[in-house]
């Protein structure tokens, strides 16, 4: 335990990520020793054809132009241009998913004793949002970077401010672990 | 904003959770068709692949995880004496399924009349990988292993998957006997 203060902090940072379902959890995949250098136009890929699973998403022309317009600044900021030609280097293509999630509501446990048989923990609901995004090689057709980000969607559906927000931030930091920089 | 020594809790108990995913036990086990022995089969090839969602999009379709998973079963099955092949000659039709579910921990809360300081629940993203052996002729399962456990922050980490997909399909085939 001596080295606490040091772990005390990452544990902190890990416990922002994942305690608290408000904040946004954000990470990547990514095809290994190859360049990202080499591409220079990206197109859009087919539109997704899965649901959402959440009815105020599915064809949602705010969300869905809104993402894209974010996702093409961060790529055109990257020097990737918008080809519409059907010869781009990258396929661009986006999956969105909401799903109920638990969570055990720890504020409510100070206790951790129980007095009867058959106690069971203090479960919370939550709808977490999960956006996928791939990028893949139109002359290998492989996938060669997947981002996502998740995080609680509650605020985020019923406000189309929110929403927009939410989604600059969740473009903002997937773009981030793109090995291609600005 | 939260008192400090309230951070401080807070921060010690995700430590121990820290501890616990990073060491995270893994369940494996595996079923054989009785009355027939997996090493009378020598080759095999792989069947359609998994067409089901594993409940976690970020590794449905992931050919990240799906080739790493292929690889690791078919440097397993090599070792035990089985030997890949192209469709139309094989003995054994491979597959696999993974799935991701939420599962609680009521980490002792839930037993009467116990009572510890840090003892809290938690809810944790529990992974399943599962293996199957499909006889070619009878198209029936003869064998299946599967292994169960966290998988908390490992999808999220590339490097952490890869190891946990290796040592899973190592521990998996390892209940495989070998062929002589």
């Amino acid at each position: 335990m001596r080295q606490l203060p040091g772990l005390t902090l990452a544990a902190i940072a890990a416990l922002a990520v994942t305690g608290c379902a408000a904040t946004m959890n954000v990470s990547s995949h990514v095809e290994r020793g190859l360049d990202f250098a080499q591409y220079r136009t990206f197109d859009w890929g087919p539109a997704d054809s899965l649901p959402t699973g959440d009815p105020r998403l599915d064809k949602d022309p705010f969300f869905q132009d809104h993402l894209q317009g974010a996702v093409e600044k961060q790529l055109a900021a990257r020097g990737l241009e918008w080809s519409t030609s059907g010869t781009a280097d990258l396929l661009v293509h986006y999956h969105a998913n909401i799903s109920e999630r638990i969570d055990v509501d720890r504020m409510d446990i100070d206790r951790g004793y129980c007095y009867a048989d058959g106690c069971s923990p203090p479960v919370v609901e939550y709808e977490a949002g999960t956006l996928v995004l791939d990028v893949i090689d139109t002359r290998t057709n492989r996938l060669i970077w997947r981002g996502w980000a998740q995080g609680s969607v509650k605020r985020m559906l019923d406000n189309q401010d929110t929403m927009a927000r939410q989604i600059d931030d969740a473009v903002t930091r997937m773009f981030m672990r793109f090995p291609r920089p600005l | 904003m939260m008192a400090l020594s309230r951070l401080g809790r807070l921060a010690a108990v995700a430590l121990a959770a820290l501890a616990l995913a990073a060491c995270a036990s893994m369940d494996v086990r595996s079923f054989v068709e009785r009355g027939t022995d997996p090493t009378q089969y020598r080759t095999y090839t792989w069947g359609p692949a998994d067409v089901q969602a594993t409940g976690d999009p970020r590794l449905d379709n992931n050919p990240f995880f799906a080739e790493r998973v292929q690889a690791a079963v078919e440097k397993q099955l090599n070792a035990k004496g089985f030997e890949r092949t192209t469709a139309g000659s094989h003995d054994l039709l491979i597959h696999y399924h993974a799935s991701v579910t939420q599962q609680i921990n009521a980490n002792g809360t839930d037993q009467p009349y116990v009572s510890c300081d840090d003892c809290k629940p938690y809810v944790y993203d529990a992974g399943t990988i599962v293996v199957d052996l499909v006889d070619a002729r009878t198209s029936r399962l003869v064998w299946r292993g599967w292994a169960e456990g966290s998988i908390d922050g490992v999808i999220d980490d590339q490097a952490w998957m890869e190891k946990r997909i290796d040592e899973a399909v190592a521990r998996i085939i390892e209940r495989l006997p070998r062929r002589l």
